[in-house]
């Protein structure tokens, strides 16, 4: 047989290429209700919009392929808003390096009593990161009970170049190609590249699989998933990142409407929540997904009311769609091994 | 002393421990939160501040059944969408009823034919298609607020509950809450229903072992999704029981109740596989959450206090008990 017809038909076989296609039937119509999709200006208020919800799903994937999950991922996105403007002084560029370091600090920390409770307890995650999720909106209702706060002018190079004062025009004119969003993104995919390449990736897929078998085989169980939920949280201050460059300000309360999105995401990108499945960029795909249908509500002139009702639909028309996707191409490969 | 006796006496305590362990750490820890709020609040230990408590915690104890029967089915069950579909049904029935006791059983087929539809599709979709429960539920809630809103339209939600509900939900026998004797005689027919029928047999079957079911007989999908069922007709029906309770229908009445009634389940000792289903305990769990939310609030530290407390404690609480160490 012809070595690459066979390849193409395996990866048209993998359920993820049901992701794949739903998302460019919703890239096709949202282009076609957005006259103006193309143009410099709107692909990067697009990039700011979409961006954020990838960067999150992306790391939730991490944590869901190592088999767990993370209820926690809004309100930690809160709390690394709230740390990065509460240390943040307007007058003082220096203070913008020590919020940066604090936040990955509180990143780190959170990802860590996530992975403790994951990995090493082996409470059930969704109680436990719900646990968790009351401790991150308490510490940020502490640090900060009103949203506000302030952010140096050069914190602004996570949103928008030409809003830095004193930056070389050369980044000016890059970022009206590639924002900083799309940087952001790119640092968080060569970043996950890299590591992807490490043993201990490896090893999530392996205990996401089976966490006793991974166990019995002479893995380390619990350091494996605390990393898993440290990447999560790496990925999650990326996103902080660009809230706090974007709104200037820290709101202990902005992140909550994000889990279940986060989630949906990388459920529709194709990422088993049984743990052991998947790969993190179609996280990516299923992020988009869900941006691009919002974005179609919006243009389609669908009334407000009726948003929240498409998008539950939207979400159970891509999980069910992948699902009977995988059935037929399952289907498909027998007939074509009977042959 | 005969030491066949008292052989037989520390082998009683020890059974006994066995089986109600979790009962009575969680009724310790309960008496644990009143004697902590006495001295630190104090006028925290009183019969009424239990009733009260008791009153309040029976709205999570009765959510809490939803997510327990479908979760004691197993394979991942969980049903976020609980909260959602009593918004729906309180807001569907209220200009139904308006106010009057001849209007409450067509409020009653409402909410039946509301609680049936969301727990049919929840279980085609859980349960027979096998997709993951979280996320359709999830997504089955967005659906159902979807619908509220469209319902609504943004506008205020007019219509009053039948008397007999607001009775029945908000008012007091004696000094008793009415809704505890609810609570008590669902928790003692889920009891007969869960124990005493092939129905509970076959849920705890399917919950614990799937393929032991399957081998017996059980259709482990049917099981399933009549769990999901039963779950979205009960969380139906708490749909009327809130808007008795407080007399209106609001856009996000319900939805304040999906987690905490998981929790619940959780604190009451229920394992998340599947296959466990102890209803006394999860009453016990939700008593416990209503109590600590009480004191985190009587001890006046504010939203942040109260989240931060909420959190440490059920996460200490977990670590306490739900923990699921590595058998060698």
């Amino acid at each position: 047989m012809n070595e690459k017809t066979s390849t193409l038909k395996r990866w048209v076989g993998r359920p993820e290429f049901s992701s794949l296609l739903i998302m460019l039937v919703m890239f096709a119509i949202t282009v076609y209700l957005q006259k103006n999709f193309f143009e410099q200006k709107s692909l990067v208020r697009t990039y700011n919009a979409f961006i954020p919800l990838i960067l999150m799903a992306m790391g939730q994937a991490v944590v869901i392929i190592s088999g767990g999950l993370d209820l926690s991922a809004g309100s930690a996105l809160s709390l690394m808003t709230v740390v990065l403007t509460y240390i943040m002084k307007k007058d003082d560029p220096a203070s913008g390096f020590t919020a940066l370091l604090a936040a990955i600090g509180v990143a780190v920390a959170i990802g860590m009593v996530n992975g403790i409770g994951i990995g090493y307890l082996r409470l059930p995650p969704v109680i436990v990161t719900y646990a968790t999720s009351y401790l991150w909106l308490g510490i940020a209702l502490f640090l900060r009970p009103t949203p506000g706060g302030q952010i140096t002018e050069w914190f602004r190079i996570f949103y928008d170049f030409k809003s830095v004062p004193g930056i070389p025009d050369f980044f000016v004119e890059m970022g009206k190609t590639i924002p900083p969003a799309l940087w952001l993104l790119i640092i968080g995919c060569v970043g996950w590249f890299f590591l992807s390449k490490t043993r201990i990736v490896r090893y999530m897929y392996a205990v996401g699989s089976n966490n006793d078998n991974a166990y019995a085989s002479g893995i380390d169980t619990g350091w494996t998933q605390t990393v898993a939920c440290i990447i999560n949280a790496l990925f999650i201050l990326l996103a902080a990142l660009f809230f706090v460059g974007q709104n200037q300000s820290g709101d202990a309360r902005m992140g909550d409407p994000m889990t279940l999105k986060v989630i949906a995401s990388a459920v529709v990108g194709g990422i088993a929540l049984t743990g052991g499945k998947g790969n993190v960029f179609f996280a990516i795909v299923g992020a988009l997904t869900l941006s691009f249908v919002n974005k179609i509500i919006f243009f389609a002139n669908i009334p407000n009311a009726y948003q929240t009702l498409v998008s539950g639909l939207i979400i159970i028309v891509a999980i069910a769609g992948s699902l009977v996707y995988s059935l037929f191409s399952k289907r498909a490969m027998l007939k074509e091994g009977m042959k | 002393m005969n030491p066949a006796i008292t052989n037989t006496r520390s082998n009683f305590f020890e059974i006994a421990w066995s089986r109600y362990k979790k009962s009575i750490v969680v009724i310790l820890l309960i008496f644990l939160l009143f004697i902590a709020g006495e001295v630190l609040v104090g006028n925290f230990l009183s019969f009424g501040q239990l009733l009260l408590t008791m009153k309040l915690a029976s709205y999570i104890a009765l959510f809490a059944l939803c997510q327990m029967i479908v979760i004691a089915a197993g394979g991942g069950g969980l049903d976020l969408s609980v909260g959602y579909t009593a918004t729906m049904t309180a807001v569907l029935t209220a200009s139904i009823m308006d106010g009057q006791n001849s209007n409450l059983w067509m409020a009653i087929l409402v909410a039946l034919a509301v609680g049936i539809a969301v727990g049919f599709a929840n279980g085609f979709l859980a349960a027979y298609l096998k997709l993951p429960a979280l996320v359709v539920t999830m997504a089955m809630a967005n659906i159902v607020q979807g619908i509220v809103n469209a319902y609504t339209k943004g506008a205020d939600i007019t219509g009053k509950p039948s008397p007999i509900l607001q009775i029945i939900a908000a008012k007091s026998t004696g000094i008793f809450p009415n809704v505890v004797f609810l609570l008590i005689v669902v928790a003692i027919i889920t009891m007969i229903l869960l124990y005493k029928t092939s129905w509970g047999l076959k849920l705890f079957g399917v919950g614990s072992n799937e393929i032991a079911a399957y081998l017996s007989g059980v259709d482990a999908k049917i099981v399933r999704w009549v769990a999901f069922v039963v779950s979205g007709v009960l969380a139906s029906l708490m749909g009327l029981l809130l808007i008795g309770n407080l007399g209106l229908a609001f856009k996000d009445m319900g939805s304040m109740y999906v987690m905490p009634s998981i929790a619940a389940t959780v604190v009451g000792g229920i394992s998340l596989d599947g296959g466990e289903g102890n209803y006394f305990n999860v009453i016990l769990g939700s008593i416990f959450l209503q109590t600590l939310t009480n004191l985190l609030i009587a001890l006046g530290l504010g939203d942040a206090g109260k989240w931060i407390g909420f959190g440490i404690v059920l996460y200490v609480l977990l670590i306490a008990y739900v923990r699921n160490p590595r058998s060698r």
